[in-house]
C-alpha cells in the first residue's frame, strides 16, 4: 500500500516531457512523466554537466493494435541556446535506447529534437520524437504554444495557459488538443489540462507537477 | 591620540563601506523563475554570500557579500554561465541588497508615472 501511495505520489511530482527545460542545474536530477489514457510516461535524469544529461524513462504505449512497454536508457543534449535580454531559446536533442516488451518486443531506440524560445510572457514549443521497435512505430509531432497572465518576480507564482496540438503514429488517440493551466514558481512547475475536451471518448484530465532536486 | 583617533575612525568608516558591498549583474536569457533556480542556489552555496537576489522583471542577480568575504567578478560571471545564462554587464557596489532593491522599485515607480 505503501509503495503504491509513493508510486503514485512520484507520477503526480513530474512535469510532461514536453517542457522547456529537459534537464536541471548542473548537479541536479530532474523526474518527468506524462499521463493520459493510452500512454505513460515516466524519465529520471541527472545532470553532471551544463547542457548534458543521462537517465532512465519508461513509456507504456496503447497503440491501435497493440499495448507496448518500453525501457530506455538515454541521454539529453543542449546543441545550442541563445540567452538574449528578454527571452532564452534552445535546441535540443535526445536519444534513447533499449527494450520493449508487450505484443511486439525487441531493441528499442527513440532520438528526439526539441526547439524552445521563452520570454516572462510568452513561449513556443516543437518537438519531434522516433519511438521505434520491431514492428512498433510511434513517431510522434508537437508544437506548443502559451502565454503567461502577468509577469512575476522570482518568489511569485506566475500562471500561463497553454496550448499543445500533438500527433502520434498508430496511437489509439492520433490527434490530441490539449488546453492547459500552467503554474511556474521557483520550487515547481504544475500543470493541469484537459485533452480532446470536446470530444466525450477521448476527453482526458491532465495533472503534471515538475521538481528539481 | 588625535592621530590615533582620526586613523580609528576611518578604519571603522571603511569597513563599513567594504562591509555593504554587493554584486550586481544584468544575466541574459533568465526568463523563468523555475529554471532560474540554479543561479539562486549555487550562489547560496558560496561562503562569501550573505544574501541573493534575483529579479526576473529586470533580469538582475545580486549577491551581498558577508563583512571580510570576497568574490571575483570573474568568479561570479563563471557561475551564472556555468547555469547556463550569459552576464551582459556586472560591478560591485557598494550598497546592502536592500538599498539596491529600494532603488529598483524606486526606479520601477518612476517609469510607471
Amino acid at each position: 500500500m505503501l509503495a503504491r501511495l509513493s508510486l503514485a505520489l512520484l507520477l503526480l511530482v513530474t512535469l510532461p516531457a514536453q517542457a522547456a527545460a529537459l534537464m536541471g542545474f548542473k548537479d541536479s536530477a530532474m523526474l518527468m512523466s506524462e499521463f493520459s489514457t493510452d500512454k505513460k510516461e515516466l524519465m529520471l535524469n541527472y545532470s553532471p554537466a551544463l547542457g548534458h544529461a543521462i537517465g532512465v524513462e519508461t513509456m507504456w504505449m496503447r497503440g491501435e493494435k497493440q499495448t507496448n512497454l518500453i525501457t530506455n536508457v538515454n541521454y539529453t543534449g543542449l546543441i545550442k541556446r541563445w540567452n538574449m535580454p528578454s527571452g532564452q531559446a534552445n535546441l535540443w536533442f535526445m536519444t534513447g535506447i533499449g527494450e520493449a516488451s508487450g505484443d511486439s518486443s525487441g531493441f528499442s531506440y527513440s532520438p528526439s529534437v526539441q526547439f524552445d524560445y521563452e520570454t516572462t510572457r510568452l513561449y513556443f514549443l516543437a518537438k519531434a520524437r522516433m519511438v521505434r521497435a520491431p514492428h512498433i512505430q510511434y513517431d510522434t509531432y508537437s508544437l506548443q504554444g502559451g502565454f503567461s497572465f502577468y509577469e512575476a518576480s522570482f518568489e511569485e507564482t506566475q500562471p500561463w495557459f497553454v496550448v499543445e496540438a500533438r500527433t502520434t503514429e498508430n496511437m489509439a488517440t492520433r490527434n490530441e488538443i490539449t488546453p492547459a493551466l500552467r503554474l511556474i514558481n521557483q520550487n515547481y512547475f504544475l500543470e493541469f489540462g484537459i485533452t480532446n475536451p470536446w470530444d466525450s471518448e477521448s476527453r482526458t484530465p491532465r495533472v503534471n507537477l515538475m521538481l528539481t532536486f | 591620540m588625535k592621530k590615533l583617533f582620526v586613523i580609528a575612525l576611518l578604519a571603522i568608516f571603511t569597513n563599513t563601506a567594504f562591509a555593504a558591498t554587493s554584486i550586481h549583474a544584468e544575466v541574459k536569457g533568465m526568463v523563468c523563475a523555475f529554471c532560474a533556480k540554479g543561479i539562486n542556489k549555487k550562489l547560496r552555496e558560496l561562503d562569501s554570500t550573505q544574501d541573493v537576489w534575483v529579479d526576473l522583471k529586470s533580469r538582475i542577480v545580486v549577491v551581498e557579500l558577508k563583512d571580510q568575504k570576497t568574490m571575483s567578478l570573474e568568479a561570479f560571471t563563471k557561475l551564472i554561465k556555468d547555469a547556463g545564462y550569459d552576464v551582459a554587464n556586472v560591478e560591485y557596489i557598494n550598497k546592502t541588497l536592500l538599498e539596491i532593491k529600494a532603488d529598483h522599485t524606486h526606479i520601477s515607480n518612476e517609469v510607471k508615472k
